[in-house]
């Protein structure tokens, strides 16, 4: 009713100055000739003020309000989980061509290849915010500050590690070597299974806090135990010589399993949830 | 019961819902918003006019690749405006 009333108020200008208002651009899709019929009677603005006061009541300021900002949640929601979906299918692709390389190079050279993991992501990003109208709203600003977080955590513990473990191969006796090497993968699994949760909880989705949970910590015990390397022997009937050969592979199996199911499964459902 | 007086500016469907809209986000764009309230360009466009012209809103021009794109920003005198509209809002519906 009020939207009526105020196309009613609004004709004549509009007839007269197309674009008269001087927030309106090409780009913001001005249809506004086209829903103003041109006989209709014409009001000033302070009769419509008045009307527009008379018709709205309290509970239904409260319910625009109410309306409006879960709205907000939800968009914050769907572009999060767009967001985690993309991350997650980008880090199982990356772990199966780090897993690759690796066994080809028969080195953990591969790894290398996971500081390009944030610049794809970053980059899928930017392509999603391009073609959608997404709102910089303070809910996604706070989940993309406790990712930027994360990643700036991971990555220079990454950076750091990979130097050390290069520097002390080489300055330590292998005995000594196994006590001082920093095992990077049960640190940073549960790292993200957090930030995963955290995200959950500020977009209050049970998904995202369940799965962040259950993947940081299981990964990490999957890690942690050896759990792979043990399938390794029991199942595929490796010697530990042809095991050898697989244990740079290893995190990469740990990586995918945490992608699948502490990004891009309650990703999707995440934003499943939201549309 | 003593009830205050409610933002004139304020008490309107559409410039509430852009209000409320904009309270939840830093910034967002005309596009959005139009999307989000289903009103036409036109009548948001008027609205948000009044918004900007109050100084409750701020409308920023731009480009986005070729395409213009207009951002809009709610104001301290915006925040200050929208959260004595809900105090004296609470008045009526009886909330302590």
């Amino acid at each position: 009713m009020v939207y009526i009333i105020n196309l009613i108020t609004f004709a004549p200008s509009f007839e007269h100055k197309p674009s008269s208002s001087p927030f309106l651009q090409e780009g913001d899709e001005d249809k506004s000739n086209k829903s103003f019929k041109p006989n209709l009677p014409t009001n000033n603005d302070k009769d419509m003020e008045t009307i527009e006061n008379n018709e709205l009541t309290a509970e239904r300021s409260l319910e625009i309000i109410t309306e409006q900002i879960e709205q907000s949640r939800k968009t914050a929601s769907k572009t999060t989980g767009q967001a985690l979906y993309v991350a997650g299918l980008s880090m199982m692709a990356m772990s199966i061509i780090i897993a690759i390389t690796n066994y080809l190079t028969k080195s953990s050279l591969g790894h290398l290849l996971w500081f390009v993991l944030p610049l794809v992501i970053i980059w899928a990003q930017k392509k999603n915010k391009e073609r959608e109208h997404v709102p910089v709203s303070l809910i996604g600003s706070l989940v993309g500050k406790t990712w930027w977080t994360f990643a700036a955590f991971t990555l220079v513990f990454f950076l750091v590690s990979l130097i050390w473990n290069a520097v002390a191969t080489r300055l330590y006796e292998p005995e000594v070597y196994l006590h001082l090497y920093i095992k990077v993968t049960p640190i940073i699994v549960p790292l993200m299974g957090m930030t995963v949760t955290i995200t959950g909880h500020i977009l209050r989705s049970r998904w995202l806090v369940v799965f962040g949970i259950i993947a940081g910590i299981g990964t990490f015990l999957w890690e942690w135990l050896g759990i792979g390397s043990v399938l390794l022997f029991r199942l595929a009937g490796t010697t530990p010589s042809e095991a050898g050969l697989f244990h740079p592979i290893l995190p990469c199996l740990t990586f995918l399993l945490f992608a699948l199911f502490g990004l891009a499964l309650p990703g999707y459902l995440l934003k499943r949830q939201s549309l | 019961m003593n009830f205050k007086p409610l933002d004139p500016l304020l008490h309107s469907e559409l410039r509430l819902a852009v209000m409320s809209l904009l309270i939840a986000s830093e910034e967002a764009e005309f596009s959005y918003i139009k999307e989000q309230t289903g009103a036409t360009a036109g009548n948001l466009s008027v609205q948000i006019d009044k918004l900007s012209t109050a100084g409750y809103i701020q409308v920023e021009k731009t480009f986005k690749g070729k395409k213009p794109c207009t951002i809009c920003r709610i104001t301290a005198e915006g925040h200050t405006a929208f959260e004595n509209y809900v105090k004296a809002l609470r008045t009526y519906l009886r909330v302590k």
